[in-house]
């Protein structure tokens, strides 16, 4: 089950940021999200990457804490995308496909006219959309 | 790690027992430790002390025919043992006297054999006998040596032969001895291991304890052999049996039972992660490590004892961290492409001790949590067992624990019930003090994390130490803390997460008892962009309170009241707010002007704006705004209302007198007469976003109502400085002259404005050269200077006075006169309104050069202490008055044969140079063409030898032919004037300077009395002069008449001392008919001149040709040809008549 999904900005601020779970947790996932941004930019500033991945949007795993794994996505427009997930084995391709389809949602709600650029994303369709993809995020996606 | 005995830590080092020889002990130690692999020693001084290798008597439970339950799963001793006691080898010195010499000694020594071998039966320690000789020569018989080995019952080449006599024998000897230690060692080794895996596998043990037993017995045997895969393996195997165990194990009561087993598992995985590590499979030990971890994560045991659990968790962390740490294994990152991918699960923390020591700190936490929780049940318990009892300690087996009952002399151990136990843990964790270790762990974490540039890890780390230091009431270090991660999540904008970072900074400031920070903090969290979206109700953000709109107001509304409680202290709270500070959201204040300059003591409009993120509306009493210039200050004290969210525009009106820059700097909003917020003024076109509300999606709006304003908008005004009332004129008489001392005049005129002070600052620049500031001077500092200030002149009562005069009575009447090349300054006397000062600036130019004169004049306007300035300038050509020219020529019709002439034909490179005839009267004509737009007065032409005109050696003589008539000449522009001189060297040179021309002129000007003479030199070129060797001459008269003859004379004279021969010839013409050789050739004598006379009649009138002539030098191959004007002459048809008017006679030709 995802827990909480984020949008991170070009200055590393939050643009969008969805817990899905009890109260007790959602400053700890702020903070989850928050840290992961170190490997994020620790991975994007050291490509140890080979050509063929050169234009990979997605992150990977970026940390597991015990009862969670943090995912991660950038944008081609330096948007970050975190994802963080209480299911330990996530295959690796459910993670991209739940990325692909928020990449939409998130390219669709900045494309409103009435979105100014580099600001916080308060759209009401958006965040139910986002809910509509996090529910169906889990092993019945791949079948 | 380091609560860990040594022997657990450490590899295990293989045990030989020495003994008898004691001298000998030491260098035998030392070179064996030296080894590699290292071998430790044993040393017994002589034979009676060998009964410390006596065993006990506990034999193998399984092999005793009722096999009784184990009290345990280790022995606490046993490895410590193995490492100091049990020695794999013994061996016997002996020294080879002692064998071969008395019968009493063999016996003694036989007997000391014999009891080492009862000492060592039933074990498979190898017997060495080692003989000691001090010569190689002292051979000991074969039958000695059997006899030994027989009693020993030993092996030949365990025999072992130890010469010590000199260094090589030894160092021979001990490496003998070396290699067969290392090979028993490890046969020993080996055997124990077979021994112990036979008995696993004969006997299926219905004890797991001793299954787990075994298993780490043979996996140590293996390390003692270096078999570090059959060591792992073993482990493993003792660690997945233990695991086992945990669920069905009995023996112990329940809480006890879990302990041991953990404590086993926590040593097995200890030597399963160090050999993995060591062995550099960072991969599998952080592999391994994560399933430690995941299997014993939920066997907490008994919720009384949960703290235990997790003070044991966090354990495994930071042993494992410091595993990490202390292993050079480096992670991964070269081999592996990228973390957190399907092919390498692990994300780059995971190979960072940092990230374990975060953990363990977190874990720390926990127990501490459940300790806490465990303490206040603990009272609840029935009385009797909340006692601890006295005197616990550790039990022979590990993770077990024993109480010590003294009855008397007699001590017994008792095991411990779980009640007691439990009791006893409680009272040992409750005397340490965990924060501080949890503090420590955190400070390790956020050490690591920042050197490796994890900056937001780090700072999360720092959180923790915060709220540790929170938590044990250390609100100084808890503060600091604080505040750099608040800095932090500012900088990024994570506005919940600073919420909860201010909340305790808040607090810690009230404990401190710190007001302003207090306040400051209070606001900066009132004016957060947290909203409430459902969940923030809920969450614990400690002692900042729901991240809500509601708790921001009530925030606000306590910051504001603050003060009034307190109000025993007159004192009202200060904040400042400069274009840094975070609380720029609470108050942010622009000004800007609405004009970019304005005029002295006229009125400036500015908008003063105010705007608050802060949830309440709030009055602001008194406003105050400071300008650099604080005769501008104005305040405001009407109440003024700041409402959320929305800019305050305030309009003003200010008036300043004193020219220059007037700039807002602060505005002070005084609140509740408790609160006074001082913020630096900003200007809306330079006003940077507010960090943590640029990223809120509200609607834009600007500090002034006029959009434009907003971005263009300066705190700062230029005022201007008052109009000057004085007229500066700056006149000029066409273009100067080079040359001519230049005069320009320069016309003050007070048309309002009483002159105080006045300066007059003149600058000449090179209105070509690259730019104002460049002067003539800068430009070209080699050659003089073109242009030059010469004076300035004219001053009204001291016209006639010349230059140094008047420097120095104005050096005396203390005025500032300074005149350099292109700069001066003067002083203008007083004004008063309507007077005029005049004076005349003296310029001279030295080459023509386009200027620039700048002329500023400075004042006091009288009353105000303010300086006025007015500019001029004026661009003035400097001409050159007239182009000289000048050409040499020979008289007429005589032609001197020049060599250097005849050279330069032949080769025309070389440089030319004109060549004068010695002794001959040269000529030379000057000419001078007027180029200027104003007719000139030419005074006088001379040619003025370089030396001047009195050199003591005449080199030259000069003659004016025709020049100026009378006084002077006028001549207009584009008129030419022509000098002739003629020119007789005296003496023959190579290189004869001929000095210059010197030309004296005037303006012709009317209006001036007595114009200056400027003399403009024109230097003539370096001649070379040397004595012709031929020199021709025509004679002819000057004119012809039709058909009447006339002679012609042609004239060569030898200047040389050698007979010359000479070629001549005439051509034929129609007009004449002539008597005389046509071509024929002569010899002339040195010295003496050739006449060649010829008669012509000539047929036609007007000007004719005569034939040509053309006279050859044989000896120097040269022609001498007549010019065409030299070959022409005026025939008249009849004989002219010319009347001269003065006496009437007629002059017949």
């Amino acid at each position: 089950m995802i827990v909480c999904v984020a949008v991170v900005g070009h200055q590393n601020n939050p643009l969008y940021l969805q817990s899905f779970t009890g109260s007790d947790d959602a400053l700890k996932l702020h903070h989850i999200v928050h840290c992961s941004l170190d490997v994020i930019d620790e991975r994007v500033n050291n490509p140890k990457r080979s050509a063929s991945t050169l234009n990979e949007t997605f992150l990977g795993l970026l940390y597991p804490t015990e009862n969670y794994k943090v995912y991660g996505y950038l944008t081609n427009t330096k948007v970050k995308f975190i994802m963080v997930t209480t299911d330990l084995d996530v295959k690796d391709a459910d993670v991209r496909s739940y990325f692909r389809k928020f990449h939409a949602a998130y390219v669709d709600a900045v494309c409103n006219p009435f979105h100014v650029p580099g600001k916080k994303i308060t759209s009401n369709s958006f965040s139910e959309r986002v809910g509509t993809i996090v529910r169906s995020f889990g092993p019945s996606m791949t079948l | 790690m380091e609560d860990y005995p040594e022997e657990l830590r450490t590899p295990p080092v293989s045990l030989v027992c020495l003994t008898g020889c004691p001298e000998l002990h030491h260098p035998i130690s030392a070179f064996l430790h030296s080894e590699q692999p290292p071998i430790n020693t044993l040393a017994l001084p002589d034979f009676s002390k060998a009964s410390v290798l006596a065993r006990k008597k506990n034999r193998d439970p399984l092999s005793q025919p009722t096999p009784a339950p184990p009290s345990g799963i280790l022995k606490r001793d046993w490895l410590l043992k193995h490492r100091t006691r049990v020695p794999a080898v013994v061996a016997a010195l002996f020294r080879a006297d002692q064998i071969s010499g008395d019968p009493a000694q063999w016996l003694q020594a036989c007997t000391d054999l014999e009891n080492l071998k009862s000492l060592i039966h039933g074990r498979s320690t190898r017997l060495v006998v080692v003989l000691v000789q001090t010569q190689a020569a002292e051979e000991l018989s074969e039958d000695v040596m059997a006899a030994l080995r027989k009693r020993a019952e030993i092996d030949s080449k365990h025999l072992v032969e130890f010469v010590q006599n000199d260094a090589s024998d030894l160092r021979q000897s001990l490496n003998k001895l070396a290699s067969l230690f290392a090979e028993l060692c490890l046969t020993y080794y080996k055997e124990e291991g077979r021994r112990i895996r036979s008995i696993i596998e004969k006997k299926s043990s219905p004890f797991p304890e001793l299954n787990i037993r075994y298993c780490f017995k043979i996996a140590i045997y293996a390390e003692f052999r270096r078999d570090w895969s059959e060591a792992l393996k073993f482990y493993e195997e003792a660690y997945r049996v233990l695991r086992e165990m945990a669920n069905t194990s009995t023996r112990l009561p329940p809480i006890q039972r879990l302990v041991e087993i953990k404590t086993i598992a926590e040593q097995i995985h200890f030597k399963i992660s160090t050999l993995l590590l060591h062995g550099g499979k960072i991969m599998e030990a952080v592999a391994r490590f994560l399933k430690h971890i995941k299997t014993y994560k939920r066997l907490v045991g008994l919720p009384e004892v949960d703290f235990l659990h997790w003070e044991w968790f966090s354990r495994q962390f930071l042993v494992f961290a410091e595993l990490l740490e202390t292993t050079a294994a480096s992670a991964p990152s070269s081999q592996s492409p990228q973390f957190g991918t399907s092919e390498s699960p692990f994300s780059e923390w995971e190979f960072q001790p940092a990230y374990y020591y975060q953990l363990a700190a977190n874990y720390l936490r926990e127990k501490r949590c459940c300790l806490e929780q465990s303490s206040v049940s603990k009272t609840d318990l029935p009385t009797k067992i909340t006692e601890a009892p006295d005197s616990v300690m550790p039990s022979t087996h590990i993770g077990q624990s024993a109480r010590l009952v003294e009855e008397g002399d007699i001590v017994t151990v008792l095991p411990l019930s779980d009640a007691e136990y439990v009791a006893y843990a409680l009272a040992e964790a409750e005397r340490f003090q965990d924060c501080y270790e949890i503090i420590a762990l955190y400070k390790r974490a956020q050490e690591s994390f920042s050197s490796h540039g994890s900056q937001r890890m780090a700072c999360l780390c720092t959180l923790g130490m915060a709220r540790e230091y929170y938590a044990s009431d250390d609100f100084t270090n808890s503060k600091q803390l604080f505040d750099t991660v608040a800095a932090m999540y500012r900088r990024e904008g994570w506005a919940p997460l600073l919420w909860e970072v201010l909340g305790y900074l808040r607090d810690c400031a009230k404990r401190l008892g710190l007001t302003n920070e207090y306040t400051a903090y209070s606001l900066e969290m009132a004016a957060l962009p947290v909203f409430s979206t459902g969940f923030e109700e809920t969450i614990d953000f400690g002692p900042a309170g729901p991240a809500t709109l509601s708790r921001r107001e009530e925030i606000q509304r306590e910051a504001l009241n603050f003060a009034v409680e307190t109000d025993g202290d007159p004192e009202p709270v200060g904040l400042d707010v400069d274009p840094v500070s975070p609380l720029r959201s609470v108050l942010l204040v622009a000004v800007a002007f609405h004009e970019q300059s304005v005029k002295p003591d006229s009125v400036a409009s500015l908008t003063v704006s105010l705007l608050s993120h802060l949830p309440l509306l709030f009055k602001v009493d008194l406003l105050e705004v400071e300008f650099n210039q604080p005769a501008c200050n104005f305040s405001m004290s009407i109440p003024l209302e700041v409402s959320p969210n929305k800019w305050l525009r305030l309009t003003h009106e200010v008036k300043s007198g004193q020219s220059g820059k007037l700039e807002c700097l602060t505005v002070k909003a005084k609140i509740n007469n408790n609160l006074i917020i001082c913020c630096r003024a900003e200007s809306p076109a330079l006003m940077e976003d507010l960090t943590s509300w640029k990223y809120e999606n509200q609607r834009e709006t600007y500090p002034t109502l006029d959009p434009a304003l907003s971005l263009s908008g300066q705190k700062s005004i230029q005022v201007d400085e008052p109009n000057p009332l004085v007229d500066l004129t700056l006149n000029s008489i066409g273009p100067a002259l080079v040359g001519e001392v230049f005069q320009i005049p320069v016309l003050v005129v007070s048309t309002g404005h009483v002159i105080h002070g006045g300066e007059l600052k003149i600058n000449l620049v090179d209105a070509r050269g690259g730019g104002m500031l460049m002067s003539p001077r800068e430009t070209d500092e080699s050659d003089a200077h073109h242009v030059e200030l010469l004076s300035i002149s004219g001053l009204p009562e001291e016209k006639e006075d010349d230059l140094n005069t008047d420097l120095s009575e104005e050096t005396k009447s203390d005025n500032i006169r300074k005149i350099q090349y292109s700069f001066g300054v003067v002083s203008v006397p007083v004004l008063k309104e309507g007077e005029s000062w005049c004076c005349n600036l003296e310029i001279r130019w030295h080459r023509p050069k386009l200027v620039m004169v700048y002329v500023s004049l400075g004042y006091n306007p009288g009353d105000v202490d303010q300086r006025v300035n007015v500019h001029r300038s004026l661009q003035i050509e400097g001409k050159v008055p007239f182009f000289t020219n000048h050409r040499f020529m020979m008289p007429f019709r005589r032609e001197p044969l020049l060599i250097s002439n005849i050279r330069s034909l032949i080769s025309p490179l070389e440089e030319k140079k004109v060549s004068l005839a010695l002794k001959e009267n040269n000529i030379v004509i000057v000419s001078a063409k007027n180029c200027t737009d104003v007719p000139l007065n030419l005074v006088s032409m001379k040619i003025v030898p370089e030396g001047g005109t009195n050199s003591n050696e005449k080199l030259f003589l000069v003659q004016e032919i025709s020049g100026i008539s009378n006084k002077c000449t006028r001549f207009v522009p584009g008129e030419e004037f022509r000098g002739v001189f003629s020119i007789t060297p005296l003496v023959a040179k190579s290189s004869l300077s001929l000095g210059v021309v010197c030309v004296e002129w005037t303006r012709d000007s009317k209006n001036q009395d007595q114009p200056e003479t400027v003399t403009t030199k024109h230097s003539l070129p370096q001649v070379c002069v040397e004595e012709p060797p031929l020199v021709a001459a025509i004679e002819c008269p000057p004119f012809a008449i039709v058909g009447d003859p006339f002679s012609l004379y042609i004239k060569v004279k030898n200047n040389t001392n050698l007979l010359q021969e000479i070629k001549y010839s005439l051509g034929d013409s129609q007009n004449f008919v002539f008597c005389g050789a046509h071509v024929h050739t002569a010899s002339i004598l040195p010295g003496k001149e050739l006449v060649l006379s010829y008669k012509f009649v000539p047929f036609s009138a007007g000007v004719q040709q005569l034939p040509r002539i053309t006279i050859t030098s044989v000896r120097y191959s040269a022609q001498l040809t007549p010019s065409i004007a030299a070959g022409t002459i005026f025939v008249y048809p009849a004989e002219p008549k010319f009347s001269l008017e003065k006496n009437g006679s007629e002059l017949v030709v």
